[in-house]
């Protein structure tokens, strides 16, 4: 008959309007990413030796660091920046790391306001007074 | 002086409108509301990735590629990958191959999922729409727990894959294989067997077999008019020859067809994750691969089958770490010319409704 | 219950009993004032009500929850919105026609009050007792296409011109099912009157009578009010909003306005011609039930907006004209049969 396929569509809206929800409501109950999720990046400023994997790794030129010689001629790291604005989430910096200091984090919460304070500085940044909610691997 | 009669008048849809898939724009002709002539103007999304290419290393345009047919995920790196394979001549584990296999298939569902909603958008069918995205969340949650991503995982690499699949992974991907028949039934329900629906898209913008065979259209959009070519068949790629599923053939060439061909197309990638979860052995997940990757100078031409159409990826090496020229082939942007190849004659509400079963992705087309 | 049933009479006549002579012009006009002002006011909260419903019915279907910030589960929204209407800033772009820019949503709000005006909410509760009730119905919502039509025009934008000429296509054409699909109903009550109307349907409400009226009257009130599947003016995919592209602020909030009081008037008017107005069991009173009925209908028109899609154009034409129409005209004529029928049995069996 015609308007069977009509009467089927009714029949499932209806169904589904006295159904549960789905959504959850964002910021009274905040999700928990997985754990490899690549939200934002993390340094630990002692695993680091300076090597200067990261910086070739990555393909958009993100990552700037700068370190001075010590007094026994080992690497030791000073500066450490990223520049989110252009940063692609790729994942390959933390790859290369060979001591793994530099790893994934899931805060997702990393809109600002200027653009100046997408450049991170990662020593400041890695200090637990400045480390911001969200866990870190 | 007076014009006598009507007269013909030109609409700008411009980059900026409700139901261009991304920024297209279209100089419509129109007569009434009957369109005589469509001029499509692209690159309003041009980024330069085949020019970024040249001064990045190959592992460092993988994530690049993922944003060409943003949709699908990781499909777009399968080409990538085994075009520099083969230049390199690399073996993968079994491992990674049927780990390739099952995320390409996982892209080519979502994006056939996104057609299908934005097709129902496009009519004003906001229903569909949200029960077909309802059902992507879970194949993007897949993508996160395994990749990092949702959208632009990353995940394939230069000889196998980076990362192994973590514990919740498999009972993840099982029952949303269990689910499956139940959604497609919804879908089915709500809108392929609405009679407004077959009445809006049924015998609406033909596409004839020879023309479209002429025009080199490829994809569903080519299957959907009578032609059986799938690339998964005509030169099997990865493991796909082990696999048993069928490559779906529809002959009404019109709207409602190239919709429903996607609905089956998922059905038969559900078919092939079946029998890849089910064979998928244990070991390594990539290859002993050099850690500088140089090919031998020298050129590679290798075709996949995206979900938008056939991907050719041509990639010339002057044996250093970043190529020389990546020339990319997509399916979408070849697609566009169909449009203006068979708008004449239609209103402009058929306009739309054909402009969204070609299923382009302007990531895609302006690369 | 009497007393709940009629109160808002009883008031009335407290307001006449406040003059001296209880019928004079004074009286007359101060309670045809307050009515007036009743009227808009019911119309403005029926409207942004509606609209927060609309969104909610809209979430719910796709298992989301709509809008839930304001107030407890978000039921306060409608204020916002007003709130927002109000504070937009008026722009009329430069090569408009002035008058007929201004004018157009005016005529619409103005046309969707005349037609509150003749609707029974209760027992003698309407504001004026037309015996001309439905065909007036008819001749004053026919205005609204030649509002939609101005503003099209004037507008001087291509995408409204299209909408406006959308419009008076789709309205004219589905205004002679709505028209006739009622002529059974005044067939068999033999008036026009809305009172009347409702009083004959004491024993049976009319749907039973004229189940295929109804539906016929449903679809092309839907029609009518431009919701979908016949929502072609405001496109949206296509051409962006109709007629109503070139307005902003409370301009548009007029239109929004008389796009839901619509609803209300059309679904008020189905509600006294066939469910049986404000007749129910005792234990709620007359104009409460009323309202509920008034709910149901636009509950449904709730449900076929947001399963169906929209129709081509010429498919809604074909539509109207070759299945609709005719379908009327056999509903008129079972009509003409079954009373013929009935009054032969009642003189055979009365006697």
């Amino acid at each position: 008959m015609f308007g069977k396929g009509l009467l089927k569509g009714l029949s499932i809206t209806i169904k589904r309007l006295y159904g549960p929800n789905l959504t959850e409501y964002y910021p009274e109950v905040k999700p928990v990413l997985p754990s490899r999720t690549r939200s934002s990046m993390v340094l630990e400023p002692e695993k680091c030796i300076s090597c200067g994997l990261c910086v070739n790794a990555c393909p958009n030129q993100v990552i700037s660091l700068s370190s001075e010689k010590d007094e026994k001629n080992k690497k030791v790291l000073k500066t450490y920046q990223m520049n989110m604005g252009r940063c692609l989430l790729c994942g390959l910096c933390t790859e290369a790391c060979p001591t793994k200091a530099l790893k994934l984090c899931q805060v997702y919460e990393n809109a600002v306001y200027h653009r100046e304070e997408l450049i991170w500085d990662m020593i400041a940044r890695s200090k637990p007074a400045n480390m911001s909610s969200g866990k870190v691997e | 002086m007076t014009i006598e009669g009507t007269q013909e008048y030109a609409i700008n849809m411009g980059p900026q409108h409700p139901s261009t898939h991304g920024v297209f724009r279209m100089v419509v002709h129109l007569d009434g509301e009957v369109v005589t002539g469509v001029e499509p103007k692209i690159g309003y999304l041009h980024r330069g990735l085949e020019k970024m290419a040249e001064s990045r290393t190959y592992t460092q345009f993988i994530p690049y590629t993922d944003r060409l047919d943003y949709l699908a995920g990781p499909h777009n790196s399968l080409g990538y990958v085994q075009a520099v394979e083969k230049m390199m001549g690399i073996e993968l584990p079994e491992r990674a191959e049927y780990l390739r296999v099952i995320f390409a298939e996982l892209g080519r569902i979502a994006s056939h999922l996104v057609m299908i909603a934005s097709g129902s958008l496009d009519i004003c069918g906001w229903t569909p729409w949200s029960y077909c995205f309802r059902d992507r969340e879970r194949i993007l949650d897949l993508f996160e727990m395994t990749a990092g991503n949702r959208m632009t995982p990353n995940y394939f690499r230069i000889g196998g894959v980076s990362h192994d699949v973590p514990d919740e992974f498999m009972p993840a991907l099982k029952s949303f294989l269990d689910d499956m028949p139940e959604m497609l039934e919804e879908y089915q329900g709500i809108f392929f067997g609405n009679e407004i629906v077959q009445s809006r898209m049924k015998s609406v913008g033909i596409l004839p077999k020879e023309l479209a065979e002429n025009l080199l259209i490829t994809g569903a959009n080519l299957r959907a008019s009578g032609v059986q070519y799938d690339v998964r068949k005509a030169e099997p790629y990865s493991i796909y020859d082990r696999f048993d599923f069928n490559v779906p053939v529809l002959y009404g060439c019109d709207t409602y067809d190239r919709h429903f061909i996607r609905l089956l197309e998922i059905q038969e990638s559900s078919k092939i994750l079946r029998q890849a979860l089910k064979d998928i052995p244990d070991g390594p997940v990539m290859a002993k691969v050099p850690k500088v990757i140089k090919p031998p100078a020298g050129k590679v031409y290798h075709r996949v089958e995206n979900p938008k159409g056939e991907m050719g990826w041509y990639i010339v090496s002057n044996g250093t770490t970043k190529p020389a020229r990546v020339r990319i082939r997509t399916g979408a942007f070849v697609n566009v010319q169909m449009l203006s190849a068979i708008i004449a004659g239609w209103k402009i509400q058929d306009l739309v409704t054909i402009f969204a079963s070609m299923d382009l992705v302007l990531g895609e087309v302006d690369k | 219950m009497d007393a709940l049933n009629n109160v808002f009479v009883n008031i009335a006549l407290a307001i006449r009993g406040l003059f001296v002579d209880s019928h004079s012009f004074g009286a007359d006009l101060t309670i045809n004032v307050i009515v007036f002002i009743m009227l808009f006011l019911i119309m403005v909260v029926a409207a942004l009500f509606l609209s927060l419903v609309e969104r909610k019915f809209a979430h719910w279907v796709s298992q989301r929850s709509g809008p839930n910030r304001l107030g407890p589960h978000g039921w306060f929204q409608f204020i916002a919105d007003a709130v927002k209407m109000l504070g937009k800033e008026d722009i009329t772009p430069v090569n408009v026609d002035k008058f007929l820019f201004k004018m157009a949503p005016m005529m619409l709000v103005g046309v969707t009050l005349m037609v509150f005006g003749i609707i029974p909410f209760g027992e003698g509760m309407v504001a004026i007792d037309l015996d001309l009730g439905i065909f007036y119905f008819f001749a004053v919502s026919s205005l609204s296409t030649l509002a939609m039509l101005m503003a099209g025009w004037a507008s001087n934008n291509k995408y409204s011109l299209l909408g406006g000429l959308r419009a008076v296509a789709q309205m004219i054409s589905y205004e002679i099912p709505l028209l006739l699909s009622l002529l059974g109903v005044v067939m068999i009550t033999q008036t026009f009157n809305l009172s009347s109307i409702i009083e004959a349907q004491k024993t049976i409400p009319f749907i039973f009578l004229q189940p295929l009226a109804f539906a016929i009257y449903l679809i092309a009130g839907i029609a009518e009010t431009n919701r979908a599947p016949f929502d072609h003016i405001q496109g949206e995919q296509e051409i962006v909003a109709g007629p109503f592209t070139e307005y902003s602020g409370l301009r548009w909030g007029l239109f929004m306005l008389a796009e839901y009081g619509n609803v209300v008037a059309t679904s008020a008017i189905a509600v006294t011609m066939f469910l049986g107005g404000w007749y129910g069991p005792e234990f709620l009173p007359g104009w409460l039930w009323f309202i509920l009925k008034i709910w149901l209908v636009i509950f449904l028109m709730m449900w076929v907006r947001w399963t169906f899609v929209r129709m081509r154009i010429d498919h809604l034409m074909h539509f109207a004209w070759k299945i609709l129409l005719p379908l009327t005209l056999v509903n008129i004529f079972l009509t003409g049969l079954g009373i013929y029928v009935y009054d032969l049995l009642i003189a055979r069996i009365g006697g």
